[in-house]
């Protein structure tokens, strides 16, 4: 396990943002960090960036316990950024790199890479202020990978972006792992987290109320409902009754959910004598539908 | 530690870049230099030379006799810059000034039946006012011109006169030790500068830092930098840094000035040739010499001697080091503060909410210079000295007037014990409050 969070707790005060958190993100994979606003995500990102420490717990870095050296092996995109409006982009992106530990020229040479790559090496001379919000975005993401940092965390990435700019970002996110970084995104569009992330947690009112592999967690949701093409409008098919529901959808399609004691060997079994069968599919839960549902039923709880 | 001379980088030269930085660095200097050429340009300069038209109804200052039977210190004399023209009658010389417009003014001395000796005069101008340098020389005539006739008809002579008039005491206020002379009055003056200095640049530089961590918080740059560097890192970056400004600014206005002193004096070398032979007239008088004529040329220059004195009374090699070091510690007691109360605020308004209770020590020390002044070495004056929130100002109030080495070494002692407490107080402020927003509508909440 790359990074591992064991039983973290933090309070503000009298408000506990985080209780007993624990998570493990495996190395070179993308790790989603899901929950609905005011969930204790910043917060726990905080904590791996050693901005705050925890009250109680520990943040383990290969299984040892996180120093302020790991922090340099970190790059950070956080959800409210900024930059200096009236200093050049140039310039600005040199000094946050010197922070992070590049030298100067090496600074420069990478990010003359990166301001190609991403179009805006126009841009290097011009102050902040009159670059568009997308182009800042660019500026803040180049400025946090450019140390070539083994843990990447990103809080939002994609606001802000336009659908070209969110897709390109969606591929360098991807390119990162593939080069053996490991990302933890935190995100509220859940399309992107079935798009990119290996695994995830919901967090929930300062709990952990979900985690695990994106694919298995979608299983477990499963209501067995399947699709299945037909090679003719399904009329006059005589279904059994522990099929819970069956629709006719567009396309010659059917929309079966099982009874939970049933399987699709069952279900195939039955259509199999009546019809010609095009295609077969399970319909597995969208991770919206599922972040709903949990964070619903933590809602309902209290 | 890299970083943090990085981030001391990074605030002194955006800020030494902005063109703001230049024109504050060149316009002091500009009004300092002004502030020394001016008055000596509007005394010295002969201006155009202005005609003064006599109207002498009374008799009494030459106006009825022919001019070549008068002694000179009975009728008025033309000098460098006023030429002075007799006339026979108002009419005449109204006519004069009409006319030819080559009279600017009619001095009318008005006989009255009632009165042997007149007590009235009038200066009449037309459109333009005559020059101060033009009132004050008729006004000096006038009264010369008429002490000299009294003496005459008194039959008092000149050497009488001037031991009368030019004996008298003279009160002191001497230090018993040194023997020196208090010139309270250049002390005073001077001590209110420099406290007024001391307070506006302690304050333009806090403010300076707490203007920073706004735009930091409020840009949200500071999430981004935040974990890369330390928030007491960031913090001691911006104070240091802009302390270095203020430093050079320093710098820059003293070298900036001494050039333009030294240009001004030289390219005007004979302007101020003339402005010591005048100081050194003036000297002379004032130490009871029988020069009476000189003194009558010195006049208005009287007062110089005794600035200057009083000036070079004061140890400047005392009073500088001693500015430099409660300005530079007493703004890095405030900078924390400020760099704290700026961590707290969203925006500019709330600044003004959090750094109010940093003004208080301040503005209380300013409200009080009077009855410090009063008695500057008094109990109230020391406390202040002592305690490090008021000591800058306090301290450079009493400066002038000599503070003994004991009280100056405690009072920078407890300045300098300060500054770790106070920094440590503002970088956990600043540390817990720097990455929240809209503390001030949680505290409200909470009420």
């Amino acid at each position: 396990m790359f990074l591992e969070a064991l039983h973290i707790e933090k309070n503000y005060g009298s408000f506990r943002a985080l209780d007993d958190v624990s998570l493990g993100v495996e190395e070179g994979t993308v790790f989603g960090l899901l929950g609905p606003n005011g969930a204790g995500k910043t917060t726990l990102i905080r904590l791996i960036n050693r901005i705050s420490l925890p009250d109680r717990g520990e943040l383990l870095i290969n299984g040892q316990p996180m120093s302020d050296a790991d922090v340099r092996e970190i790059g950070y995109l956080p959800e409210e950024r900024g930059l200096y409006r009236k200093m050049k982009v140039g310039e600005q992106a040199v000094y946050l790199a010197q922070l992070k530990g590049l030298a100067k020229r090496d600074a420069e040479k990478r990010l003359m890479q990166w301001f190609e790559k991403f179009d805006i090496a126009d841009w290097w001379n011009r102050p902040v202020e009159q670059l568009s919000k997308g182009m800042q975005q660019k500026v803040q993401f180049i400025v946090t990978v450019l140390h070539e940092p083994r843990l990447l965390i990103f809080d939002e990435p994609f606001s802000g972006f336009d659908p070209v700019n969110a897709t390109m970002l969606k591929e360098e996110i991807l390119n990162l792992r593939k080069r053996g970084a490991t990302v933890i995104l935190s995100t509220h569009n859940m399309s992107s987290v079935e798009e990119l992330c290996d695994d995830i947690a919901l967090i929930n009112k300062s709990h952990v109320v979900l985690s695990g592999n994106v694919e298995k967690i979608r299983r477990s949701y499963s209501a067995g409902t399947y699709r299945v093409e037909l090679d003719r409008r399904p009329d006059n098919l005589q279904m059994p009754e522990w099929c819970v529901d069956c629709t006719v959808e567009e396309g010659n399609a059917l929309r079966v959910t099982l009874g939970s004691d049933r399987s699709a060997n069952d279900l195939l079994a039955v259509l199999l004598p009546q019809v010609r069968i095009v295609s077969f599919r399970e319909l597995l839960p969208s991770m919206n539908d599922i972040f709903i549902a949990t964070v619903k039923k933590g809602g309902d709880r209290e | 530690m890299n970083k943090i001379v990085l981030v001391i980088k990074r605030e002194f030269l955006t800020r030494v870049r902005k063109p703001s930085f230049w024109i504050l660095t060149i316009i002091v200097p500009i009004l300092l230099a002004a502030l020394y050429a001016i008055p000596i340009y509007l005394a010295l300069k002969p201006a155009e030379k202005s005609v003064v038209m006599v109207v002498d109804e009374s008799g009494l200052f030459g106006g009825l006799d022919r001019e070549d039977t008068l002694r000179s210190d009975s009728r008025f004399v033309s000098t460098d810059n006023v030429a002075y023209r007799y006339a026979a009658t108002f009419d005449y010389a109204r006519r004069a000034m009409d006319s030819e417009d080559d009279a600017d003014a009619i001095l009318y001395i008005r006989r009255r039946a009632t009165d042997a000796i007149p007590t009235d005069a009038c200066l009449y101008y037309k459109s333009d006012l005559p020059t101060q340098q033009v009132r004050f020389d008729v006004d000096r005539q006038l009264q010369s011109i008429l002490r000299n006739r009294l003496l005459q008809a008194h039959g008092i002579s000149d050497d009488e006169y001037a031991l009368i008039s030019n004996t008298k005491i003279n009160l002191r206020t001497e230090d018993m030790e040194t023997g020196m002379e208090a010139f309270i009055e250049v002390k005073s003056g001077l001590g209110l500068i420099l406290s007024m200095l001391i307070y506006v640049v302690i304050f333009m530089f806090g403010a300076q830092v707490m203007r920073g961590v706004v735009e930091e918080k409020s840009s949200r740059i500071v999430e981004v930098i935040i974990c890369s560097v330390k928030p007491f890192q960031l913090m001691m970056g911006k104070v240091i840094g802009i302390a270095m400004v203020g430093i050079t600014q320093f710098l820059l206005w003293i070298a900036l000035t001494g050039i333009a002193l030294v240009g001004i004096q030289a390219s005007n070398s004979d302007l101020f040739r003339m402005a010591t032979e005048k100081h050194e007239i003036a000297e002379l008088a004032t130490k009871g010499s029988e020069a009476t004529a000189q003194m009558q040329q010195a006049g208005q220059l009287g007062e110089i001697p005794q600035l200057v004195e009083g000036i070079a009374s004061i140890d400047f090699k005392v009073i500088v080091p001693l500015f430099l070091f409660y300005f530079l510690f007493g703004y890095l007691l405030y900078a924390t503060l400020f760099a704290a109360a700026g961590a707290m605020s969203d925006n500019d308004t709330d600044t003004q909410l959090f750094s109010l209770p940093l003004t208080i020590p301040l503005l209380i020390t300013l409200l009080l210079m009077p009855t410090m002044m009063n008695a500057p070495s008094g109990v109230l004056s020391q406390v202040l000295s002592y305690i490090p929130f008021t000591s800058p100002v306090a301290m450079m109030l009493r400066v002038p007037f000599g503070v003994p080495t004991g009280q100056v070494v405690t009072s920078m002692v407890l300045l300098l014990v300060s500054i770790p407490l106070c920094t440590w107080i503002a970088a956990k402020i600043y540390r817990t409050t720097i990455l929240r927003y809209n503390l001030l509508a949680q505290w409200r909440k909470k009420k």
